[in-house]
């Protein structure tokens, strides 16, 4: 399986919720990375804020920091290589890098369980 | 004294600021280390003055008190503890990674939560640090105002019980992310502080009935949390026979036995003592040792400072400039026990008696206050509370129902579970912070701020959501914006209203706020003495030495320290109920 790394900016938390504003991107994508991980996918998630040792130990991701600047994270590598910047991944792409079944319609999410709402 | 009898290992001060915690902590510590004993004495107060009483230097690390063997003192300072945290994580990429990604870095973690989470790290740190153990016999806690002592006892469960639940891995841990092995020593300490053979809590108060109504639910508090060995102390009480020939020492008299007479039913199962005002400052070995020791001989007098004193303005005269500008922001602040619940409510009345639109907020759980104002007929008022709970309750409810909308059930727990981490409180309180000033634009807004420790938290929390804001405007091209910070740095919408008493430690406490205030852009536009012995004229000999020793202070305001100056009276009656805060305002005690 291939091994998704999410280099995420300056954040005090992976959801941004202890960040003056919550922002929706990051939220989703919690949920989202979250989700992946469920299905198996092997995910590894590091933040510029608290472990900045792992940005600099990778040639790709320094590289990329020197020339773009903190201002253009998050960076996703997908077995070392980039696949996206800039934004984070949507279900989707999780799926086709992990190798994961196609990703179930979001409306049903509400009655998963058993408990409709 | 009982609260001194077969002392346990940890003793923990605790109380609202102003009602001598610090000085009973010292004149404590330094009874056992004569006794003895080794003795630890740590200072929780973001704004510590212990190295003030004792006339030395203490600091971040263990510091030998010269004056007393056997006394060993250390200031946990939360900045220190924060740049070490700081240090720790950002020193190894320095110079490796782009030099403005590490200030990003650095600014990511210079919020309120890292501080917190740094000074609560020591914290814990010295419940269970084996070598001290064997070091000390005794490590005697001066903490800072209620609330964050609260919270500092609190967190240890806090932090314990979102680790023990969150096994995503994705949490939001915010500074405590990469810090597992803390876990263990969060877990130890709780059960240090629940631990009746190992911690005694001395809750401190006053005589006054406001106070004791808020020192009962502090024990509720922290009984809950398992402190349930707790002391009451009545600190200050002036003694019966100053009522003779002075109407306002009387009046204290009977307003003072009056609250002992009606102790909260929680407080009263306590062991209680009271110990006597002194009519000396509390600085100095001799002043520490009087305290508990009605025996000995405190430090004597200079000769009383007698003679013409330059009269100053009352309330009024500030308030008039105040209403000049037909709105705005008053914020008043200053360190705990100084007033300024009382003083807000007194400007908002007196801006609302003139028929001005007034919004008085307060963070003081003191509800009565609300309550008597609600029912004083002034339609111009309307007062509201900032609850740090009910906002983080609302906080949270308000992100998942925006933010969490669109996610499955699984992507909710995880944002639920990431709303628990105890960051969100600060954030929240900083938010209903911002949505109240966002008013003064059409009215009055004042507001009562908490001790200064926790306002200069929230204005941390200002600053860096400013920064973020900036980035974020400039991202997208907006040049035209205002964001709290800006508001409160503009002189023409916010004026801050410095609040002290006319004693050394206040004063000076009150200067280095104004200096922490100017490092912010914010210049504090005046000030008030509140509760001066000196400007109410008394025949009490106990008093009259304490009024002496406060005209020295007084000019040191007037000529040092303020722009524009206000001395209040100490007053014969609680000034509670919109009457007496009027008269409080106009002047007339």
């Amino acid at each position: 399986m291939k091994t998704i790394q999410i280099f995420d900016p300056a954040l005090c938390c992976p959801t941004g919720v202890c960040g003056t504003e919550v922002d929706q991107a990051l939220v989703t994508a919690a949920a989202d990375l979250d989700w992946a991980k469920g299905q198996g996918a092997r995910i590894e998630r590091y933040s510029l804020a608290q472990q900045p040792l792992a940005f600099a130990k990778n040639a790709v991701v320094k590289g990329f920091l020197e020339r773009s600047g903190q201002e253009a994270l998050p960076l996703v590598l997908v077995d070392g290589e980039v696949a996206l910047a800039g934004r984070y991944p949507n279900r989707a792409e999780l799926a086709r890098w992990a190798g994961l079944a196609v990703v179930p319609a979001v409306e049903n999410s509400c009655c998963s369980g058993g408990r409709c709402c | 004294m009982k609260f001194l009898d077969t002392p346990p290992r940890f003793l923990f001060f605790t109380g609202k600021g102003g009602v001598g915690k610090t000085s009973l902590a010292c004149a404590t510590a330094v009874r056992f280390a004569q006794a003895g004993r080794t003795v630890l004495l740590v200072s929780t107060d973001p704004a510590s003055n212990v190295a003030q009483v004792f006339g030395q230097a203490i600091g971040n690390a263990l510091t030998a008190i010269a004056e007393v063997p056997n006394l060993t003192a250390l200031e946990i300072d939360p900045e220190a503890a924060a740049q070490a945290y700081r240090d720790r994580i950002v020193g190894p990429v320095r110079g490796v990674l782009p030099d403005d990604v590490v200030r990003g870095i650095e600014e990511q973690l210079s919020g309120a939560c890292t501080t917190e989470i740094a000074a609560f790290d020591e914290f814990t740190g010295l419940l269970t640090d084996g070598e001290l153990m064997r070091a000390f016999d005794h490590i005697v806690f001066d903490t800072a105002p209620t609330g964050h002592t609260i919270r500092l006892l609190q967190l240890p469960s806090a932090w314990t019980g979102f680790l023990d639940n969150s096994d995503t891995g994705a949490s939001c841990l915010g500074p405590l992310a990469g810090l597992d092995k803390q876990r263990e020593q969060y877990r130890a300490a709780v059960a240090a502080l629940a631990d009746a053979e190992r911690t005694r809590l001395v809750l401190v108060a006053r005589a006054q009935a406001s106070t004791l109504r808020e020192v009962a639910r502090t024990h509720d508090e922290l009984a809950a949390l398992g402190l349930t060995r707790q002391h009451l102390v009545i600190n200050g009480v002036l003694p019966g026979d100053e009522a003779g020939n002075d109407a306002l020492a009387a009046a204290i008299v009977r307003r003072e036995s009056a609250a002992l007479a009606g102790l909260p039913a929680e407080l009263a199962g306590l062991p209680v003592d009271r110990v006597p005002l002194m009519p000396f400052n509390l600085v100095g070995l001799p002043a520490l040792k009087a305290l508990l020791d009605p025996g000995a001989s405190g430090p004597q007098d200079a000769s009383d400072v007698a003679g013409a004193h330059p009269a100053l303005p009352g309330l009024a005269a500030l308030v008039d400039q105040i209403a000049a500008d037909g709105h705005g922001l008053v914020m008043l602040m200053g360190k705990g026990g100084v007033g300024k619940t009382t003083l807000a409510a007194a400007v908002a009345v007196d801006l609302a008696r003139r028929g001005l639109p007034v919004h008085l907020t307060t963070s003081d759980p003191a509800a009565h206050l609300a309550e008597t104002l609600e029912g004083g007929g002034l339609a111009a008022l309307t007062v509201s509370r900032i609850d740090p709970h009910a906002e983080t309750e609302r906080y949270r409810a308000h992100v998942l129902e925006t933010k969490g909308r669109d996610l499955d059930a699984q992507g909710r727990a995880l944002l639920e579970e990431d709303l628990r981490s105890p960051c969100t409180e600060e954030i929240a309180v900083f938010q209903a912070f911002s949505r109240i000033i966002r008013e003064a634009g059409k009215k009055f807004v004042v507001m009562d701020t908490a001790p200064t420790g926790h306002t200069l938290l929230l204005l941390d929390a200002t600053g860096a959501y400013h920064r973020e804001m900036a980035r974020h405007m400039q991202k997208s091209g907006i040049h035209h914006y205002t964001t709290p910070m800006m508001q409160l740095q503009d002189p023409a919408q916010t004026k801050v209203l410095i609040v002290t008493l006319a004693e050394t430690t206040p004063v000076l406490e009150a200067a280095r706020l104004q200096d922490d205030l100017r490092r912010a852009g914010i210049a504090p536009w005046g000030w008030i003495i509140n509760n001066s012995v000196a400007a109410a004229h008394t025949a009490s000999p106990l008093l009259a030495r304490r009024a002496a020793r406060e005209w020295p202070q007084i000019e040191a305001v007037r000529e040092q320290h303020a722009r524009r100056v206000a001395l209040l009276p100490l007053q014969a009656e609680e000034p509670v109920g919109v009457a007496r805060l009027q008269a409080l305002a106009a002047g007339q005690s």
